[in-house]
């Protein structure tokens, strides 16, 4: 099955995978090939991918994303979103200070406005921490 | 002929200038470079969301859709997309003059305008001009294009659209074709609809939403409308760059040329000077016998 993830800046993956766990609109779905052909809307969470059958749970890639589509076909899945970080590549310490100034910008919030996109912040960072936080758990053990 | 100090000082003054734009040169040439890259990468998404939203078109699910409404026009909002920064060739006059154009064609035909002028050049222009109203105006946009900014100036464009305010939202930019070509073009982003070039790739062409076709259709919508928004910007800036390149090439090659003709000049008047000294001493001892 085909994996491509592709943000607006640029695909961030575009491979041979077995399975991929995508949160979605109407809860967590996961897609293994052969899926039935499919196309809904993705919330921001976590995106976990399986590459090989055989993979054992330590070998696991996290991404964390924003909203999106996502398209199914039997072959192929195709995920439209704004943003993709992977695991590796979120630096935890900056998010946790990204995470504790979105806090602050929630309990400051002057309108419904800004309260929103703080909220907003707020999800996207814990989300990045605990997708760099599983990412590293994993590769130590 | 100007006497040799003077030329002197010219030549020195025209090759600090010439060091000065192969600098801005060289600066525009690989600022071009990364935002070329950006571009690139954004055609992806946008290609699939295209290709998407044609599907769902197909489904007649984009009807009733607030942003595909199609209505007699009687507003016109333009998004215009400069520079902010001049020194670029002719970069913000070419979008001034398909803007001209426009305002003038909606004046004929006495639609109400509107303007979002993006770039500092942009704005400077807009606020001249009595025959529009000017609902914002956005500099100093930073090179990473995606951020609070953009969203604002995507949310005002889709709320007044939605609202009503406006019937059609049409931007105003530079395309990017190749290092050498650009063209401003204006291009329709409301209501939005799709070019009859994009195929449906057969994956989709049977698949079942969830939670519902108009819930994905929300989805897709306010992300194509970004995303062309986002490589209009992206297009805009890597032409930007590009005809600043090239006119700070042509302008260090004209500081060449002039350094050669006034060095040729200078030597012309030199050997004239000699010329005359030799003959005015030779004179002088014919006159002494």
């Amino acid at each position: 099955m085909q994996l491509q993830l592709i943000t607006l800046g640029g695909v961030k993956v575009d491979e041979e995978i077995y399975s991929v766990v995508v949160p979605t609109v109407e809860g967590e779905i996961s897609i293994y090939p052969s899926h039935m052909p499919l196309i809904t809307v993705a919330v921001p969470g976590m995106l976990i991918v399986r590459k090989n059958r055989q993979d054992t749970d330590d070998d696991l890639e996290y991404f964390a994303t924003s909203g999106g589509v996502v398209e199914v076909s039997g072959k192929r899945v195709k995920i439209l979103v704004d943003e993709a970080d992977h695991g590796e590549d979120i630096v935890e310490a900056e998010s946790q200070a990204a995470l504790e100034r979105a806090i602050k910008m929630r309990d400051e919030a002057k309108d419904q406005i800004e309260l929103e996109k703080a909220h907003q912040l707020v999800d996207r960072h814990m989300v990045r921490i605990k997708v760099a936080d599983l990412h590293r758990r994993r590769r130590r053990c | 002929m100007a006497s040799t100090q003077q030329l002197k000082s010219r030549i020195r003054s025209v090759k600090s200038t010439k060091q000065i734009t192969k600098a801005m040169q060289m600066v525009a040439a690989s600022k071009m470079r990364r935002s070329q890259d950006a571009t690139k990468s954004s055609e992806q998404y946008v290609f699939s969301a295209s290709e998407l939203f044609a599907y769902l078109a197909g489904q007649g699910a984009t009807n009733d859709h607030p942003l595909f409404q199609t209505r007699p026009v009687k507003a016109r909002l333009l998004v215009v997309i400069a520079s902010d920064k001049g020194l670029a060739g002719a970069f913000n006059s070419n979008i001034m003059r398909k803007y001209l154009e426009i305002l003038r064609e909606d004046d004929r035909q006495h639609v109400h305008n509107k303007t979002i002028a993006i770039g500092r050049k942009a704005s400077q222009f807009v606020s001249r001009l009595k025959d529009t109203e000017v609902l914002g105006t956005y500099e100093d946009l930073p090179d990473e294009v995606e951020g609070a900014q953009f969203h604002a100036i995507l949310n005002t464009i889709v709320s007044h659209f939605v609202d009503k305010e406006t019937d059609e939202v049409d931007i105003i930019f530079t395309r990017f074709k190749s290092s050498i070509n650009q063209i401003a073009v204006r291009r329709r982003l409301l209501p939005a609809g799709f070019s009859a070039e994009t195929e449906v790739s057969e994956d989709v062409q049977e698949a079942t939403f969830e939670p519902g076709a108009n819930e994905v259709l929300d989805a897709v919508a306010y992300r194509l409308v970004g995303a062309q928004l986002y490589q209009a910007l992206l297009d805009s800036r890597a032409s930007e760059h590009s005809m600043r390149m090239m006119a700070m090439k042509n302008a260090t090659d004209n500081a060449s040329d002039l350094v050669d003709d006034l060095t040729l000049e200078m030597n012309k008047a030199r050997q004239g000077a000699i010329t005359q000294e030799l003959a005015e001493i030779s004179g002088g001892s014919e006159a002494m016998k």
